[in-house]
């Protein structure tokens, strides 16, 4: 790297200097400064490796994924042999969901590297996602061996084992959840005990929602048997919850606030129950339904949906995109167009309960079965929930709906990622969870294509059968 | 007279500015201050009686000149005018005439009678619902509005006061009975119509007009040789007459006779004084030149038309009127909104709409003529309630603001039912047509562009089908461009305007469809004519309605669409009318980036 001294003969600064501002640039959000200067130097050494490996990062930064990839390999063609190169690439591809290349380089980097936890624990993940479970149960105890206090690592030994439905480790290694490095503080002070699921016959337990809408809903079915435990039980949740979780019986007071929470004696986050409860397999408890429609509302979206729906039509709801802030948003969401097939269904409404910024896709729609932007209308949970009563049945990605759907007793076609949510288990078509749901699973990453198809099938064969009961 | 002396009015009465267009009318003294002059303003009559026009025209110019506001000189100035085609001049008295003194009948009549040769439909509709006011027993009042509002596409409305004019008349006038002849084939009343032709031309066998009409009767109801012959008794009447080679022409196109028929147009255009064709007769050219795959030049025709009809109508694209409608219903009708905004309830009894929206050219008559070939429904074919409803939605919700904000008056406690009302309304203009025929249960409203208002018409009918037929956006384009169509704020005049307006439409549907739950169904053009049986059972099933087969025969629907496309519908489905912007694709190519995305979104594309 002789020749490296300089990025531009004429002036004075080394390649590491630029190189450090460019850094300070992009650390100070300036990405567009520092792009400049990375540019100007590989217009000098296109096959400097450093500065192709630090463009590669900032290209990502920049949301320009192919970009990304393209110096990244061309930084590995310069200098083969720097695990860190495989590392970052691998995570790139991941990204793109090029699992092949993804586990290629993970892989390159495990052995270059052997003993650098953040490899080993990059390909447990690379393998979750390309469901080879054992491989990444294997990775993430490779991982905790070398640093037991990595938190990504525990949490996701954690996933891996409760997909694969060994819920009594993986319940031990969810706790680390909270000690995710972007995780939210469960509490502003933390100066009161965890529960340990002890009767607690004169003391407060305050219940947290502590996880989004759809593990709110999926574990308030816990808070009778809590209650039982603990009479005084207050939760601690998001306003939006509130008229399903008080639908849970025992809860005495409920706040979406914390300077409105009283004195209590113990905490416990909301989904740190089923390892309190000792949830197995096969103990899931399932007391569907355990969340009902209000009966005012449903008479009023029975009633708007006999306006919008043709007579002698089935009402089928679609939710194609969860919230996409949701880390994992770019795998469980989909495009409405994705779910084109269903518009071919004969005598049937699609009705749209998607909210969001994935709602103005409707507009894009032009299939044959009139699709009804009901998401529009839609205010609260209440609104949804009634909604869902009147369907006749839902198609959805896995977002709250779904749960608020399952929890109902309601009949939903889940369509799930190739890797999915831990909940979802694996190599089944039900859910232990709820009962209602049937699930459709993508063969590979990101193939939407064969799950609908089934799914369309699915209802197709409904509507069929239906029609011949009338 | 002809050439205008410096100091005279623009307008060409012969008056001077202050005494003409620049009359200050509080200047004007009473009437009994120029009765001095009444015996120069006699001397004109009496002049213009025995037809000395220049000595008539000098004593009117002399008393104006006195007394500006002296009606019986204004009254015969105008006549003058008139009779020289001095229109502006003539609509400049008239004018003045009505506006110094409304209660005026034979003014009120004339000023309507020439804003409606103007084809100003609308101003003139207000005239002769002045006329009406004052002179309720007037036939020529009803017969005004009779003209007006047949033009103005409300035909019923126009039959009731010809038949009130009739009966006014107390004799079977026969100019009135060939009027009222073409309002009812109008309505697809054709035997209705004949009968009436029939009896007026035998009553007075040689006016032009009343043949014409009928011929154009005939080839509408498709009795080509009928219309021939009375084409031939009008050559008796008036050899050589243009307007009788167009209809003939008209008719050897539509009997596919294209040669022939380009071959009048052309004799047309020798004859002619003033050299060219009107913009009717170059659209007609460019469409037959179409038909016999003689593209480029068909283009050019077409491009001639919309030449012709800038230079004589005058008329532009209306773009910032477009851009500030579209942008202000953008900006009222959001889903956040519209949560707090109550809906009508739906209708409980009687026939329910269904709305069938689309540019025009798009495929909403052949939509129509499908349904309403269907026992329950009926065709309103292009309702203007809804335009009607906008426009008098302050009134009617006593807002201050004008629609779409006077809808923020349904959160007062007063107005908190306006949307029943205005929906009241609609339905209660719908039945004064009386298109709705026993035993239907539906009705159509197919006025083009109404997707513009589809938030309002939500509002108003939650529960209406609203059929959205869509067309590949060249096609439309073209289309539009080959025929003479005053929709869409005059966009009709060049390509460019056309695509704009149809961006700008789509763009608001798109919102609408992103803000809103609409009961809405997009139906291709092209998937009709490709497999015609599946899309009418889709949009039947739609709008909850059993399968009819006679649906797949619209063709054969008797009733008479008046739109531009009735030559189209009362034929089979054929595939040439699909995808003809292929041999257009150089004349398009200036709105074919401008179209491009929203062809893509659509699911078209554009091939050579």
């Amino acid at each position: 790297m002789a020749s490296a001294g300089q990025a531009n003969p004429g002036l004075s600064r080394t390649v590491d200097e630029w190189q450090a501002e460019a850094d300070a640039h992009e650390q100070a959000g300036r990405l567009e400064e520092a792009e400049q200067i990375l540019a100007q130097i590989l217009a000098a050494m296109p096959d400097y490796a450093p500065a192709l490996h630090q463009a590669a990062l900032l290209s990502h930064r920049r949301k320009r994924p192919a970009e990304a990839l393209a110096r990244l390999e061309r930084a590995i063609r310069a200098a083969p042999d720097q695990p860190i190169f495989h590392r970052n690439i691998c995570e790139l591809y991941r990204g793109q969901s090029q699992l092949d290349a993804a586990v290629a380089h993970g892989r390159r980097a495990v052995e270059l590297a052997p003993d650098d936890a953040g490899a080993n624990y990059n390909l447990g993940v690379i393998h979750y996602d390309r469901m080879e479970i054992d491989a990444a149960i294997a990775y993430a105890r490779r991982a905790l061996a070398l640093d037991p206090a990595m938190a990504p690592a525990h949490f996701e030994l954690a996933e891996a084992l409760l997909l694969d439905g060994q819920f009594a480790e993986g319940w031990r290694e969810y706790e680390w959840r909270f000690s995710l490095p972007n995780s939210a503080r469960l509490l502003p002070h933390a100066d009161k005990p965890q529960w340990d699921g002890a009767p607690m016959p004169g003391g407060t337990l305050l219940l947290i929602g502590d996880q989004g809408f759809g593990d709110t809903i999926q574990f308030c079915r816990y808070i009778p048997q809590v209650a039982r435990l603990c009479p005084n039980l207050i939760m601690a949740c998001s306003s939006e919850m509130q008229p399903i979780v008080l639908q849970q019986g025992g809860i005495t007071g409920y706040f979406d606030r914390w300077e409105h929470v009283p004195a209590f004696d113990a905490y416990c986050p909301l989904s740190g129950l089923p390892r309190l409860f000792g949830t197995d397999l096969g103990s899931i408890p399932a007391p569907v339904p355990y969340v009902r429609a209000e009966p005012a509302k449903v008479a009023r979206w029975r009633a708007r949906l006999a306006e919008l729906v043709p007579g002698g039509f089935r009402a089928v709801g679609l939710a194609w995109a969860g919230r996409p802030t949701h880390g994992n948003d770019f795998n469980r969401s989909m495009s409405l167009q994705a779910l084109a097939p269903l518009g071919r269904l004969e005598r049937t409404a699609l009705v749209s309960l998607q909210i969001g910024p994935a709602m103005a896709q409707v507009a894009e729609y032009y299939g044959p079965a009139p699709l009804i932007n009901l998401g529009a209308e839609i205010a609260d949970f209440t609104d949804t929930m009634a909604i869902l009563e009147v369907l006749d049945h839902v198609v959805a990605v896995d977002t709250s709906i779904v749960h608020l759907a399952g929890a109902m007793g309601r009949p939903v076609c889940v369509l799930l990622p190739f890797a999915p949510d831990w909940r979802w288990l694996r190599d089944r078509g039900d859910s232990p969870w709820y009962p209602s749901l049937e699930l459709f699973r993508q063969p590979a990453s990101a193939a939407w294509a064969e799950p609908v198809a089934r799914v369309a099938e699915r209802l197709s064969g409904l509507i069929q059968g239906g029609r011949a009961a009338d | 007279m002809n050439a205008l002396q410096p100091d005279l009015c623009a307008c060409g009465s012969g008056l001077r500015p202050v005494r003409c267009c620049q009359l200050d009318p509080r200047t004007l003294g009473p009437a009994a201050a120029s009765r001095h002059l009444l015996p120069l303003v006699d001397q004109a009559i009496a002049s213009h009686g025995r037809g000395a026009v220049a000595e008539a025209e000098r004593l009117c110019l002399e008393v104006l000149e006195l007394a500006p506001g002296q009606g019986g000189a204004l009254a015969i100035l105008y006549q003058i005018r008139k009779a020289q085609g001095a229109g502006p001049a003539a609509e400049a008295l008239v004018r003045r005439l009505v506006g110094l003194d409304p209660n005026n009948v034979w003014a009120t009549q004339e000023l309507a009678l020439l804003l409606f040769g103007k084809g100003d439909l609308a101003e003139a509709e207000v005239h002769a619902r002045n006329a009406v006011r004052i002179a309720p027993a007037d036939p020529q009042s009803h017969n005004l509005m009779g003209m007006i509002l047949t033009e103005a596409n409300r035909p019923q409305v126009g039959e009731f006061h010809y038949r009130r004019a009739l009966e006014l008349l107390g004799q079977r006038q026969p100019i009135l009975l060939a009027n009222l002849a073409w309002n009812l084939k109008n309505q697809g009343k054709m035997a209705q119509a004949r009968a009436l032709y029939e009896e007026s031309l035998a009553a007075a066998p040689t006016v032009l007009q009343t043949l014409l009409g009928w011929a154009r009767m005939e080839e509408t109801d498709r009795d080509f040789a009928r219309a021939d012959a009375l084409l031939d008794q009008a050559e008796a009447v008036a050899p050589g007459h243009p307007s009788i080679l167009l209809h003939r022409a008209i008719v050897r196109g539509r009997t596919k006779d294209y040669d022939r028929a380009l071959a009048i147009l052309e004799r047309i255009e020798r004859q002619s004084p003033g050299g060219g064709l009107g913009t009717n007769e170059l659209l007609e050219k460019g469409r037959l030149l179409d038909k016999m795959g003689r593209h480029d030049e068909a283009f050019a025709a077409f491009a001639a038309g919309k030449r012709k009809n800038v230079e004589l109508s005058g008329t532009a694209y209306m773009a910032e009127h477009a851009a500030d409608l579209a942008a202000r219903l953008k900006a009222y009708f959001t889903a956040g909104r519209l949560r707090i905004v109550p809906r009508a309830k739906p209708v409980e009894a009687g026939p329910r709409p269904i709305f069938i929206l689309g540019f025009p050219r798009s495929g909403t008559t052949m939509v129509e003529q499908t349904l309403s070939a269907h026992p329950k429904v009926c065709a309103g074919d292009e309702l203007t309630f809804v335009h009607e409803i906008a426009n008098l939605m302050p009134r009617m919700l006593n807002s201050p603001l004008a629609y779409p904000e006077a809808l923020a008056d349904l959160w007062m406690g007063d107005q908190c039912e306006g949307l029943d009302n205005l929906r009241d309304y609609y339905l209660q203009r719908v039945r004064q047509l009386g298109i709705v025929e026993p035993g239907a249960t539906r009705f159509t409203d197919k006025m083009p562009l109404n997707e513009t208002h589809m938030g309002l018409i939500a509002l108003m009918f939650p529960d209406a089908p609203l059929i959205h037929v869509l067309r590949h956006p060249l096609d439309i384009v073209l289309s539009v461009y080959s025929n003479h169509l005053t929709h869409g704020f005059y966009c009709a005049n060049a390509l460019e305007t056309i695509a704009r307006h149809y961006l700008l439409v789509m763009d608001l549907v798109d919102h609408y469809r992103r803000e809103m739950a609409l009961k809405y169904l997009a139906v291709r053009y092209e998937d009709i004519v490709d497999d015609q049986e599946a899309h009418v059972r889709r949009m039947l099933a739609f709008a909850d309605l059993p399968f009819d087969k006679r649906c797949l025969k619209f063709h054969e629907n008797k009733r008479y669409a008046r739109t531009a496309s009735y030559a189209q519908v009362t034929e089979k489905l054929y595939d040439g009318s699909r995808y003809r912007y292929r041999h257009y694709l150089k004349h398009l190519a200036p709105v074919i980036p401008m179209l491009e995305p929203a062809i893509a979104r659509l699911g078209y594309s554009v091939d050579g």
